[in-house]
């Protein structure tokens, strides 16, 4: 039981690092004028 | 060497009104560049921001409001202040990064004392595992702990909390999270220690407190390499004099710099150094100009010759008055221009900011990964490996060193290029410079010293003191230095100039006026046979000019030759070695002018030029260029006239040589302050030793990452049992910025092939 919590845990906060910092349109940083976020979506 | 005015590197500087500059603390890596210009432009009004992290001053282009901008780069997370006066901003940022260098150092004691104390009394007199005897201890030292890693790290934590609501990661996010984790898990076994397995009962505050030393070590030594590689720009303003002796009502008076007014009459005693720009009005002496264009001998100079602020006088006692002051002087555009050369990024960067975007994410997921593998397949106690091998990724992993890597060695190496004379304008004319496989030279004022005198004078009739006094009336309406030559050998002869109506000059050509109702027409051959005058008398005397490495120059009456003048200029002494220098980089070097073909092979032929174009119009040499680009060549163009302009800007590189015009020196990406072309295989070679160190940085860096973090990890685990303890990454961390910045400090001892000045060939 722990160990799905663990693991489930982890990967919802994995999904939750690629939203905060990746989600295209949530900010719009230097980078993505380049187009190397739209390389990444 | 001739007295000779020395060129200011450009006008355009003066707009830099339009930019606000913003003095930005707290930033450390490309993460924090890239959230603080996004900061920046979301102010109305802003067109354009930079950051540079070397000097940790943001600009901003357009018309924003100052204090909006600071407002922005404030909530982004970072401190940030106006530079009102960009002139004085250098000794507060000394002062600064003094305070700074000190609180850093302070916090490191506080955090490494509390660390070892910690590592010593555990391995020492107790144990790193709770157990009921100890555990009000351990919830006690935790507290300490966290105590002073707030107030040793807090910046850290504070940092990483201001990206992560603007959904930015940065360092800051790695060390909060790595330390953070660390203390976390510490508190909990410290709390409730019978939740957890008995092997797995262990401490890690000391693991957060040296970290948070460690990394305040690096950060104070980084702070310190950088203060270096900001000398270039320091040496230039300390040549900056403090005080002036300005006479005024016939009363000398020792005033402030900032208080002398153009047109102000300066005097300047032997030993002092020059504290405006202006023109000699009164004795001569020798000045010493090598602070700025590299020219190692003292230069002439008498009354009418001008004269620029922060050059030595040597020799005499001079009277000058002030033509350009403060800002205006040549000396405070040099500095604003190497300033700003120095935080502009070559293409080279940009990739590395592209990477290091999405780099701390990444890293965040590495983390989590390993964490999850440590707990599903490693060995027990799993929960602690995992929080080793996570915390330990998270700590090793280095954008700073992403993020140094380019703007410290571009800085080093434009103020190095600034030490020879050769005021860069853009990072990217580094980056080119050092690709150069062609370099096409104008002749005249590039290879030969643009002071051209007659050689020959052989009028068809016998009477050369008539044709001059003809060919002077002409010449004494053209600017043309060829023109002046003429003048100045009727002068000598004593052969009066002759009264000439309607004059016209044809640039390339050459000059016709009228005269007792005749054309009179002074030029090169092509034009006059165009014209129909028949030369064929004088084909010999021309051809003999020529193969001197002179141009002949014909003279007609409506359709009779009168006679050949012949005019040369004389090939700058060091031109030769210069050219091959550039040959020994593996350069092809090309000459363009308007010579016919026999002038300009003698030329070739006597400095080594590997290939010409003879009889160019000025208007092609920006067709040359172009040219000889198509056919793949990484073309460079050397020239000082206003008609070098358009091909100095088609060039990949233009350089425009000090003693040449404002527009050429607007028009080039490189400006050579000295007359010699041994700017030109300077610049190539501080160049590509630039690129080298940038190179060099980011594969660093590069590698540094890739081993360490599957080390980190834990991928050595399975082979050799071992696994990094999370203290040795924040060492290995620090230890890679200070490397960064260290090798870019090495490039403050590179020497070109040629000593400062150059030999004489």
């Amino acid at each position: 039981m722990t160990s799905l919590l663990v693991n489930l845990g982890g990967l919802i906060l994995m999904a939750a690092i690629v939203v905060w910092f990746w989600w295209p349109g949530k900010s719009a940083p230097e980078a993505d004028k380049n187009g190397a976020y739209q390389h990444h979506h | 060497m001739t007295a000779r005015p020395m060129q200011t590197p450009t006008t355009q500087e003066h707009n830099s009104d339009d930019q606000i500059h913003l003095a930005v603390s707290g930033a450390s890596c490309a993460s924090c560049v890239r959230t603080i210009e996004q900061a920046m432009l979301s102010v109305e009004g802003v067109s354009s921001a930079h950051m540079n992290l070397a000097d940790r001053v943001a600009t901003a282009g357009g018309q924003a409001d100052p204090k909006a901008l600071a407002q922005a780069v404030s909530s982004a997370g970072y401190s940030a202040q106006v530079i009102e006066n960009p002139d004085t901003a250098q000794d507060d940022k000394e002062q600064e990064d003094k305070a700074q260098y000190r609180t850093l150092l302070i916090k490191m004691g506080v955090s490494l004392g509390l660390g070892v104390a910690l590592m010593v009394w555990g391995m020492g007199f107790g144990s790193m595992m709770v157990s009921p005897a100890n555990q009000i201890t351990w919830l006690a030292l935790g507290g300490l702990t966290l105590v002073v890693m707030i107030f040793t790290g807090g910046h850290f934590f504070s940092g990483a909390w201001k990206a992560f609501l603007h959904h930015n990661a940065n360092m800051d996010t790695l060390i909060a999270l790595g330390t953070g984790t660390a203390w976390l898990y510490s508190i909990v076994v410290a709390s409730i220690p019978e939740a957890l397995p008995e092997m797995a009962r262990h401490v890690y505050f000391e693991a957060s407190a040296m970290i948070i030393g460690l990394i305040n070590l690096g950060q104070a030594l980084e702070l310190r390499a950088k203060g270096k590689t900001s000398e270039a720009v320091k040496r230039l303003l300390d040549l900056r004099a403090k005080t002036a002796r300005v006479i005024r009502d016939g009363e000398e008076r020792d005033l402030p710099v900032e208080q002398v007014r153009r047109d102000d009459h300066i005097r300047v005693r032997p030993g002092e150094k020059l504290p405006v720009d202006g023109v000699i009005t009164e004795g001569q002496t020798r000045i010493d100009e090598s602070m700025l264009t590299g020219e190692p001998m003292p230069v002439s100079k008498k009354t009418g010759d001008e004269v620029s602020a922060g050059t030595l006088n040597t020799h005499g006692s001079i009277i000058y008055r002030a033509t350009r002051v403060g800002s205006e002087t040549a000396l405070a555009q040099i500095i604003r221009l190497v300033k700003k050369a120095q935080g502009s990024k070559p293409e080279i960067g940009r990739l590395a900011d592209r990477i290091s975007s999405v780099f701390v994410p990444s890293v965040m997921l590495i983390a989590v990964v390993t964490a999850l593998i440590w707990y599903n397949v490693g060995p027990a106690p799993e929960v602690v490996h995992m929080m080793v091998a996570a915390t330990t990724v998270l700590i090793i992993a280095c954008p700073c060193a992403l993020g140094l890597a380019t703007p410290m060695s571009v800085m080093v190496g434009v103020g190095k290029a600034a030490e020879y004379g050769a005021l860069i304008r853009q990072g990217d004319a580094l980056q080119t410079a050092g690709k150069l496989d062609l370099v096409i030279l104008d002749k005249t004022g590039t290879i030969t010293e643009g002071h051209p005198g007659v050689t020959h004078v052989h009028a068809s009739d016998g009477d050369q003191q008539r044709l001059l006094s003809l060919a002077a009336g002409l010449e004494q309406h053209s600017e043309h230095p060829l023109a002046e030559a003429i003048v100045i050998r009727a002068q000598e002869e004593n052969a009066v100039p002759e009264t000439i109506e309607q004059f016209e000059a044809f640039n390339g050509q050459g000059v016709q006026g009228t005269f007792n109702g005749n054309t009179l027409r002074l030029g090169n051959r092509r034009w006059l046979e165009a014209e129909g005058i028949d030369l064929s008398g004088l084909t010999d005397e021309a051809e003999t000019i020529a193969r001197q490495a002179g141009t002949p120059l014909f003279l007609a009456e409506g359709d009779r030759a009168l006679g050949v003048i012949g005019v040369a200029d004389a090939i700058k002494s060091d031109s030769k070695a210069a050219i091959r220098r550039l040959h020994d980089a593996g350069v092809r070097v090309m000459m363009v002018t308007g010579d016919v073909e026999t002038t300009a092979r003698a030329i070739a032929e006597k400095t080594g030029i590997d290939d010409f174009r003879a009889s160019v119009l000025p208007e092609d040499k920006a067709r040359i260029v172009e040219e000889m680009r198509q056919q793949g060549f990484v073309v460079a163009m050397v020239g000082d006239g206003i008609n070098d302009a358009p091909a100095l800007a088609a060039a990949d590189v233009g350089f425009a040589i000090g003693t040449g015009t404002d527009v050429a020196i607007e028009s080039a990406s490189i400006t050579l302050m000295r007359g010699s072309l041994h700017g030109v295989p300077d610049a190539i070679e501080i160049s590509r030793a630039t690129i080298r160190n940038i190179h060099q940085n980011l594969f660093g860096a590069f590698i540094y990452n890739t081993l360490g973090i599957p080390i980190a990890a834990g991928v050595l685990y399975p082979v050799w049992g071992l696994l990094m303890s999370p203290i040795l990454a924040g060492a290995a961390m620090s230890l890679s910025s200070v490397t960064v910045v260290t090798n870019a400090n090495r490039l403050r001892f590179f020497r070109t092939f040629q000593p400062k000045g150059g030999t004489h060939d």
